[in-house]
């Protein structure tokens, strides 16, 4: 709790400092467009206007007399929704970044340059310039390595912009491939998996699909019917339905971060030994968390149901039947 | 709002008053003179009484107004250093402006917005979320362009979830050096590793800290997943990372990329097949067998484990013998004692594990 609200209110105190400048460039703005450019509710830039417009220095007097104060137009305020300052104090420009800010947008760049929009290197490289030179030159000290440029990922925009549709074959691990004709949503990506999100035609419904499970991806002649308008799309990539099969399994701590986009619920505490139980739900058979358990770190072990625990022994049975 | 003999003043509002009361002053405050004067402390200060506790507020104010970037500075009065009742503090203005060169195009704003959206997490999403309000700040022309990038069609993610993230973030914020435990595959002991850092790196999707190692005096490339229990500092402020640490470690990481390969050979028709064939720098050599790169001999092996039938190692034989050796521990970790006599639904190999094994080992 003690932690939480001096967090809150340094949040509050960037805001501030954040919005001033702004003010002062846009000598006079409404309450709504000034909400817009921050994206923040209304109502959050009027608390702002009014805790500035009674803020200031203390002043010769050390007083806070009325002209070490900032001072807003109020009867534009109050009338009209617009935001004048009448007197400034202290501040008339943005604040710098610090060297843990500018390092985070960094390497959030570095990532979408995996991203079409952002295939102008030396563009990216100037802007990464910048916000070091915004945080007083200070080195970044995180950094993200580049990842493919999927080509499927300039169709896909190109349907996008169009307002057309998308046709792919799809094959998944354990189904037949298939030409799947969709209206292609919002593209997300997990560190270096990429997913497409979208509505699918034939099955009326949102899918969500792996970028590297599509291929013949291509621009479909009809337009689109569904936009990111018309349907609301989860958060999460995977939903959990009622008649998943919930799996548990008991793996390192150290794998967490691997399986977190997978979880059924809360993981239980981690034992003295560093092992964790985590479950999983499993839908259209035990495929899915097979290959997930296969895959990872250390010793995973699937606990139940023993169903699931035959499907990972007959896979990787099948595996070393193949050397 | 009820009327109260002494109203309490937002947290925010005295931050607020503290950034703007030093940013006016040339010569700096004293304490005193903050705690007594300064909007939201003078409410709470008792003149020559006790105020301890608003002492204490004022060091964590301090604190948090220094993690913004913003640069409070301390002044030792001449003849009187050490003295902590004649330290002048202030805020120069010089350094607390934004350069001037330094302004966004709303474009790079749109850029910046979807960098920021990428930390949804823990630390680097709070910061990231604060250097886009300077980023908007800064950049206050119409942001009518915004749109052209589709910020509401893409949503990526990056994911730092490894225990050790955040120390190894806070040393190399501290210039310290660390020591941790970390395990190697195939070693049951984790063993402690004393180094300076250089850089958090994000390569292939995981996490690595680049590193010099004082044991050996070279550096070195150590995965967050693999460093158990705490993370210690030691040395404050005597090893700085060195400016584009985090290049040089991603271009050597890249090297080792480019030279490690394997040969697999991939069923006809699988998903390994569709998946392997468009991981990043993958040749075919026709006829199924795909030549992979990689950093990390074990981290493939486990990617190439999930795949399990679907693929088979040709070389290198050590990768061939981990993949071989992570089936088997899962066969052993899922066979019940009741199994045993009797695994009618896996595969006719009840005999074949030894022998597989030698084979393994004389084609490797």
């Amino acid at each position: 709790m003690a932690d939480q609200q001096p967090l809150q209110a340094q949040d509050k105190l960037a805001f501030l400092l954040a919005l001033v400048p702004y003010l002062i460039d846009r000598e006079r703005v409404s309450v709504a467009e000034a909400a817009r450019h921050f994206g923040v509710p209304e109502s959050r830039i009027r608390r702002a206007v009014e805790l500035i417009a009674v803020s200031g220095v203390p002043g010769e007097t050390m007083q806070y007399q009325h002209g070490d104060l900032f001072d807003i137009a109020w009867d534009d305020f109050d009338q009209n929704d617009m935001i004048v300052l009448t007197n400034l104090v202290a501040i008339d420009d943005s604040p710098r970044l610090s060297a843990r800010e500018a390092s985070a947008l960094i390497a959030g760049l570095q990532y979408l340059s995996a991203l079409p929009e952002a295939a102008d290197r030396d563009a990216i490289r100037a802007l990464m310039a910048k916000l070091s030179r915004g945080a007083g030159g200070a080195a970044a000290n995180v950094a993200v390595g580049q990842d493919l440029h999927d080509v499927a990922l300039d169709t896909i925009r190109r349907a996008m912009t169009e307002g057309c549709g998308l046709a792919f074959e799809y094959a998944g691990p354990r189904t037949q491939g298939g030409t799947r004709h969709v209206d292609a949503l919002r593209v997300e990506s997990v560190d270096t998996d990429w997913y497409l999100r979208a509505w699918d035609l034939d099955r009326q419904a949102l899918r969500t699909f792996r970028l590297d499970r599509m291929s013949n991806v291509r621009v479909d002649d009809r337009p689109a019917e569904k936009s990111i308008d018309d349907v609301v799309i989860p958060d999460t990539l995977f939903q959990q339905a009622a008649e998943d099969v919930i799996v548990t399994v008991e793996l390192e701590s150290s794998s967490l971060p691997l399986v977190a986009d997978f979880l059924a619920d809360t993981a239980d505490a981690p034992d003295d030994d560093g092992r964790v139980r985590i479950r999983l739900a499993a839908s259209n058979g035990f495929d899915g968390v097979v290959r997930l358990v296969a895959g990872l770190p250390g010793r995973a072990v699937v606990l139940d149901p023993p169903a699931a625990r035959a499907a990972v022994r007959a896979f990787a049975a099948a595996a070393l039947a193949t050397d | 709002m009820p009327a109260t003999r002494a109203p309490r003043v937002p947290a925010e509002e005295r931050l607020f008053s503290l950034v703007l009361a030093l940013l006016s002053t040339e010569s700096g405050l004293t304490k005193s003179e903050i705690l007594a004067n300064v909007q939201g402390y003078r409410q709470r200060y008792t003149s020559g009484g006790d105020n301890a506790s608003l002492e204490r507020q004022f060091e964590r104010d301090k604190d948090d107004v220094r993690e913004l970037g913003i640069p409070l500075e301390t002044i030792e009065t001449p003849g009187a250093a050490g003295n902590n009742q004649t330290l002048r503090y202030r805020i120069p203005k010089g350094e607390y402006d934004l350069p001037l060169d330094v302004r966004f195009t709303p474009d790079e704003s749109a850029l910046l917005s979807l960098a920021a959206m990428a930390w949804r997490e823990g630390a680097l999403s709070a910061e990231s979320r604060r250097a886009l309000l300077k980023v908007r700040s800064a950049g206050s022309e119409d942001d009518d362009g915004a749109g052209t990038l589709g910020v509401d069609t893409y949503v990526p993610r990056l994911r730092a979830r490894d225990a050790a993230f955040e120390p190894l973030r806070a040393a190399l914020d501290r210039a310290a050096a660390v020591r941790f435990d970390y395990i190697t595959p195939g070693e049951h002991e984790a063993r402690r590793r004393s180094v300076a850092p250089l850089a958090l790196v994000q390569h292939g999707g995981r996490w690595m800290l680049a590193a010099h190692e004082f044991a050996t005096g070279s550096e070195k490339n150590y995965l967050l997943s693999r460093i158990v229990g705490p993370v210690t500092q030691v040395e404050v402020g005597r090893h700085p990372a060195p400016a584009g640490a985090g290049e040089r470690a991603l271009a050597e990481l890249e090297r080792i990329w480019a030279t490690r390969t394997a040969r697999i050979r991939v069923a006809s028709g699988s998903d390994a097949e569709r998946r392997l064939a468009r991981r990043r720098d993958t040749e075919s050599d026709g006829d199924g067998v795909l030549v992979l790169h990689h950093v990390d001999p074990q981290i493939l092996a486990e990617e190439l484990a999930a795949y399990g039938p679907e693929v088979r190692v040709l070389e290198p034989g050590d990768l061939r013998d981990r993949v071989t050796e992570r089936l088997r521990a899962l066969v052993a970790d899922h066979t019940d004692d009741a199994d045993d006599p009797d695994h009618s639904d896996g595969p006719d190999h009840s005999d074949d594990p030894d022998h597989s094994d030698e084979e393994a080992r004389s084609r490797g």
